[in-house]
Parts: C-alpha cells; sequence; structure tokens
C-alpha cells in the first residue's frame, strides 16, 4: 500500500468515526454515546469551575469589571477591612495624601478612611456602632456599605492642615443603626458623648456590608476630632475608585510601606492562603482527568463489548483489527471532545451562576474568573482523558474484534 | 465424500472448471464450554467435551458456478461456508484458494484474503447501523485505500445495480428488509471479490423480496464462485449444484436442482 493510499484510508476511518459518533449519538445509540458525552461533560464542567474560582482567588477580581476599587492599606499582617480595621497602623496626613492619589492619571476619586467603634445615644436609646469617616467626594458612593453622598462634600472641617473649619455634625446611619437607635433623618445623636450631631439620612446598606453591623458615616476631620486621630491627619485606609487597573503601581508609589489590593483581595482572597488557589486548580484538574478517564473507559469499553457484533461484521468483510482498533479511537476522541466542548460551555455558564450566588450571599464581587478559553481548556483536557482512556479501550477492542458476526 | 465441480453451469453459459476454492478433508470441532486454564487444570478440571461440526468434507468450487449447501439445522452448512471464506480455521484439513493455502495465512493474512477476494453475505444482513447504505457498501474501500470519490462512485454504482437508486443515504434502520439484504450484496461485491458466501441470503425474507435478492445471486454469478448455504428450497434452485451436508458428513449431492426454474420465477 502506497504511502497515499495509507493516508486516504486513514482519512476515511476517522471520517467514518466522527460520522458513527455523530449518527450514534443523535439517531441510533443516543443514550449509550451521550451518556459517555455527559460524563466527560460533568468531569470538565467541575474543573473549569474550580479552576475559574482559582484563578479568580489568585488573582482577584476586581478587574473582572471596569468598575475598579482599590483599597490602600498599611503594609503589616493586620486587618484590612474598613469595619474591624481599629487598632492596625493607620496612614498620615491623609487629607495631603488624598489629593496627591486624586492627581494619578485614571484615578477618578479617593477618600481616606478612618473608622471606631463608638457609642451613639439617642433619646435614651444607645448602641455600639461602627463609625466611618470620610471624605465626600463625588465617585465615592457607598463605604462601608453605607452611602455617604449626603454628606458636604470637601470634609469642611479640615482647613489647610488646621481642625478651625466649618463642623457640619453630619451623620448617615445605616438602616440598622437608625432602627436600633430609634432616630431618623434631623434628630439629634450623641456620637462618643459629642452631642453636635444630627442625622442627615438613613440609607439601606448595600452589598458591601458585611451583615447587619450598625455602620455611621460622618466626615472623616470630625471623627479624627472625637478619637484623636487628629494627631498627624490619621487614617486607616484610602479608597480609591478608577475605571484603569494600570494605577496600581503608582498607588504604591504614593505611600512606601503600603499594599494596594483591588476589592476581591479585600474581600475573599483575604481568608484564603495564597497557594490555596493552585493547589485547587492542580486538584481539580487530577480529579478531572482521574474521573473523566475512569468514566470513559467504563462507558466506552460497554460500549464495545455491546458493538462487538458489528467490529466482528468488520472483521468479516475484511476490516483489519487494526483499523477497527483506529475506528475506536477515533470515536473515543470525538466522544471526549464533544464532551469537553460541552462541559467548557457548561463549565462557562456555572461559573456564572457561582458568581451570581457569591455576589448574593457571600462577597462583594464575582470570586470567580471566566474566559472564553476555558472551553479550549477543557477541550484539551478532555482530549488528554481521551487519550489515556485509548490504551485500556483499544486492549479492549483488540480482544472483542475478530469472530463470526452471529 | 468429495464433490468435484459440475462440467459446466446450468445456465449453459461457459465455466471456467478450474476450481476456484478447494476444501479437503475438513474437520471442524467446537468445544463445548471454556478451556480449564492452567489453574483448573492443577485442580483437575477436564477439557470440555468437543463437538464435532464437520468431518471430513472435501469440496471444490469452480469460477462462474454457483453451489448450493443444503441440510437441516446444525448439519454443518454454516461452518463449511464459514471454512471456505476464511472467517474460521478446519481444525483438520485444508483449503486452497487459487493455490494459497488458508490455514497457513496468519489471522491478518486472512482478513485482507478476505478483503480482497471473498464478499459475504449473512442472513440477518448485518449493516453498519450508523452508516448510510453508500457507506455501508464503501467500507471495504476504505480498507483498500480506495480514494473518496472513487468509493463514493463505486459503491452508487452497485446500488443502483441493485435497484436502490433512491436509497443510497438512507440508514438501515431506514430500509426495508429487501432492500437491507440488497445493501449487504452490493457490499459483498464492491470489491469485486472472486468467491461470493451467503449464509440463508433469503432466511429473513418474504417470498417475494426473496426472488429479487436471488436474481441478484444469479447476476453475481458472472465470473466468480457464489456458495449459498440455505435450506430452502426456492433459494437452492438458482445453484448449479447442491451438496447436502448432514451431521457434519456430505450425504448427496443434485447436479440438476430444478436450475433452471429460478429464472422461471425470477422473470
Amino acid at each position: 500500500m502506497t504511502l497515499r493510499s495509507l493516508f486516504v484510508k486513514w482519512g476515511g476511518i476517522a471520517s467514518i468515526g466522527i460520522r458513527r459518533t455523530l449518527s450514534r449519538a443523535t439517531r441510533t445509540s443516543r443514550q449509550r454515546v451521550l451518556f459517555s458525552i455527559l460524563g466527560v461533560a460533568v468531569a470538565i464542567t467541575l474543573l473549569v469551575v474550580v479552576t475559574g474560582i482559582g484563578i479568580g482567588l489568585a488573582t482577584g477580581t476586581t478587574v473582572y469589571d471596569d468598575d475598579i476599587d482599590y483599597w490602600i492599606t498599611p503594609e503589616q499582617g493586620g486587618d484590612r477591612s474598613p469595619m474591624i480595621a481599629t487598632d492596625g497602623p493607620r496612614f498620615g496626613s491623609v487629607h495631603d495624601g488624598a489629593t496627591q492619589i486624586e492627581q494619578t492619571d485614571g484615578v477618578d476619586a479617593t477618600t481616606p478612611v478612618l473608622s471606631d467603634v463608638l457609642r451613639i445615644e439617642a433619646d435614651g436609646e444607645d448602641e455600639y456602632v461602627l463609625v466611618v469617616g470620610v471624605i465626600n467626594n463625588p465617585g465615592i458612593d457607598d463605604v462601608a456599605g453605607v452611602n455617604g453622598s449626603q454628606l458636604t462634600p470637601g470634609d469642611p472641617y479640615y482647613d489647610a492642615g488646621t481642625y478651625d473649619g466649618d463642623w457640619t455634625g453630619e451623620v448617615v446611619l445605616s438602616e440598622g443603626a437608625a432602627n436600633l437607635l430609634e432616630v431618623s433623618v434631623d434628630d439629634s445623636v450623641s456620637v462618643a458623648g459629642n452631642e453636635s450631631f444630627a442625622v442627615t439620612e438613613t440609607a439601606e446598606t448595600s452589598g458591601d456590608s458585611i451583615g447587619n453591623v450598625p455602620t455611621a458615616v460622618v466626615q472623616l476631620s470630625e471623627l479624627q476630632t472625637l478619637t484623636g486621630a487628629d494627631t498627624d491627619d490619621q487614617a486607616d485606609q484610602f479608597v480609591v475608585k478608577t475605571d484603569s487597573p494600570a494605577v496600581q503601581d503608582d498607588l504604591e508609589a504614593i505611600y512606601p510601606q503600603s499594599e494596594v489590593l483591588s476589592r476581591g483581595e479585600m474581600t475573599a482572597s483575604e481568608t484564603v492562603d495564597a497557594d490555596l488557589p493552585l493547589a485547587l486548580s492542580g486538584t481539580a484538574f487530577i480529579v478531572a482527568i482521574s474521573i473523566g478517564t475512569l468514566f470513559v473507559v467504563t462507558t466506552t469499553g460497554l460500549e464495545i463489548v455491546a458493538d462487538r457484533r458489528q467490529l466482528a461484521t468488520m472483521s468479516a468483510i475484511g476490516i483489519s483489527s487494526r483499523s477497527q482498533i483506529q475506528l475506536v479511537g477515533v470515536q473515543t476522541i470525538v466522544t471526549t471532545v464533544l464532551g469537553g466542548i460541552i462541559g467548557g460551555l457548561s463549565g462557562l455558564a456555572s461559573i456564572w451562576l457561582v458568581n451570581t450566588i457569591a455576589v448574593r450571599v457571600l462577597t462583594t464581587e464575582p470570586i470567580a474568573f471566566a474566559h472564553p478559553l476555558f472551553i479550549v481548556y477543557g477541550v484539551v483536557v478532555a482530549l488528554i482523558i481521551g487519550v489515556l482512556s485509548l490504551p485500556a479501550l483499544l486492549f479492549i477492542a483488540r480482544r472483542i474484534t475478530g469472530g463470526v458476526p452471529t | 465424500m468429495t464433490v468435484q465441480p459440475s462440467p459446466a453451469s446450468s445456465t449453459g453459459e461457459s465455466t471456467d472448471t478450474t476450481p476456484m476454492i478447494v476444501g479437503r478433508n475438513l474437520q471442524k470441532e467446537y468445544k463445548r464450554g471454556s478451556e480449564p486454564g492452567r489453574i483448573g487444570r492443577l485442580l483437575g478440571r477436564s477439557d470440555p467435551p468437543a463437538v464435532r461440526a464437520l468431518d471430513e468434507v472435501s469440496i471444490s468450487v469452480a469460477n462462474g458456478e454457483i453451489v448450493g449447501l443444503a441440510g437441516p439445522s446444525g448439519s454443518g452448512k454454516s461452518t463449511l461456508l464459514h471454512i471456505l471464506a476464511g472467517l474460521e480455521l478446519p481444525t483438520e484439513g485444508t483449503v486452497t484458494f487459487q493455490e494459497t493455502a488458508l490455514n497457513s495465512l496468519s489471522r491478518r493474512e486472512r482478513t485482507r484474503h478476505r478483503l480482497e477476494h471473498v464478499g459475504v453475505i449473512f442472513q440477518h444482513f448485518h449493516l453498519l447501523k450508523s452508516l448510510s447504505a453508500r457507506a455501508n457498501v464503501a467500507l471495504p474501500l476504505v480498507e483498500l485505500g480506495v480514494s473518496k470519490s472513487e468509493r463514493r462512485q463505486r459503491a452508487t454504482a452497485l446500488l443502483e445495480r441493485v435497484g436502490l437508486e433512491d436509497r443510497i443515504t438512507h440508514r438501515p434502520g431506514e430500509l426495508s428488509g429487501g432492500e437491507q439484504q440488497r445493501v449487504a450484496i452490493a457490499r459483498a461485491l464492491v470489491t469485486d471479490p472472486k468467491l461470493v458466501v451467503a449464509d440463508e441470503p433469503t432466511g429473513e425474507l418474504d417470498s417475494e423480496t426473496g426472488k429479487r435478492v436471488l436474481n441478484e445471486f444469479r447476476r453475481v454469478a458472472e465470473d466468480r464462485a457464489v456458495i449459498l448455504a440455505s435450506h430452502d428450497r426456492p433459494t437452492l434452485r438458482i445453484a448449479d449444484r447442491v451438496v447436502r451436508l448432514q451431521d457434519g458428513t456430505i450425504s448427496d449431492q443434485e447436479t440438476e436442482f430444478e436450475s433452471t426454474s429460478i429464472h422461471t420465477q425470477g422473470e
């Protein structure tokens, strides 16, 4: 047989294998073939979802969206969340720092954030509330889940390095805090013993809040005065609003001993070890390949056994065992690749589902990373599954072929 | 008992009397049950009893001749057919196809021999369910490395010849029993084999369809040897001679087995 004939023969076998698989999947052996494809698809779906979560956790998913926020926190192992960062190291000269950050290209808005748990009293009711001090700048909407846009912009009590400006006494209370204190708009409250505050607004908490922690947002300089943080103009961190992920390096340069974290890193990744995402993805890869291979060997092996009459027919009409084995190989690869494509697509759909659920109940933004290349990844892994399954399947086919069809 | 080819075909056409295939002293035994294996033997298990399906059968078939194998179920018709086709090897005896001893061929070589020289037709058709009629017919040509265009052309021509030009793209499940058998005949002829063997070719067909299929066999027999096994008398009428088997041995042969009647029936 010439080389050309050999290639023609291989092409013919591949063509028959593809047509046979598609025809069996849609017509003659629908259940069996679809079961094999579905098994691979499930393994690939799980792989894609876990890999998406792993990559999401490893890279931070703030870049996932165009609307990017960064948090700049003092560099140390302390708490990072504005909700609870009350005792860690703080930044100094934060009003000047905020001005500098605002001048950075790509930054839309920024505010220093100071937080402390303080006692708030109103008409005999008193509660400990998380009080957050911010500078209300256009573009900064929610801080700690409470919208502070009703505060007078620009933190007027801070005046050119002194605390001699206009005291506003404005407090925006979260709905939870307002309910606890039984106050509404314009009611007077006492914050840490200072009775000059009045409720500007009660706001529904957004997804940025944690649980039902009662929260109050006030002017930064006024909270600094209440808590003694006016010495050296301190704040716990900065929140930065930007649409450009490229500003991260510039932000890191403003305070040398700081960490610039995306919102995703502020939420999900702070709870996990840095090596976990890699381990997660690696384990998913190994598990998907192991389970997928075992599944394909089992289901396709059973199918080959069930197909032995047709294989015997092929032997009887002169189709060699080698060609039959090649045919089984092509059918196995086609089956797994179909499973890979379906698994990749359903993996992306599952990532969307996971992110939707996560955003609603767990984090402030998607935890899993999604990319169309995951479909290619799924197909490649499915191909690996197919190739790893081949030796066992070819052995079964080798044992089955021949004989006389009955 | 030895059966020789008849001097001329019953159709009166010239027949090459050189044997196309010769089986000599053929014996075939099957084991009833599985072999005990090494451990089984150590444990004292004996070999399973053997059943003799063929016993000292000799037969030769010439080019252009149609030979019918007749006999009741279990008489050894199918076994003899399989051995002559190279699907099975005899326990004893030799099969020679145009000076090639099939016993000396490896399994792979026998498969190749069937591909190039033998067309096999089964009672249950045994078409590949997931392929179209044309793809089924063209399948042996894939193994021969024939180009796609030539495969399609030859398969289409054969399907047209058996009257299935409007069923080319249909799958076996979409064809009647007679149509499936005609596809099987086309598949058996696509490599232009010198020997065609058919096991109960009309066994699953009604009488009218059976007649059409048998007419195809008559056309097939031109320039090749045909052996067909059947216990159906009308089917055997197309044979130039009929070899009767009984309990694995040849009991009789008829050279003028109402041989002309098939033409009356078929035409």
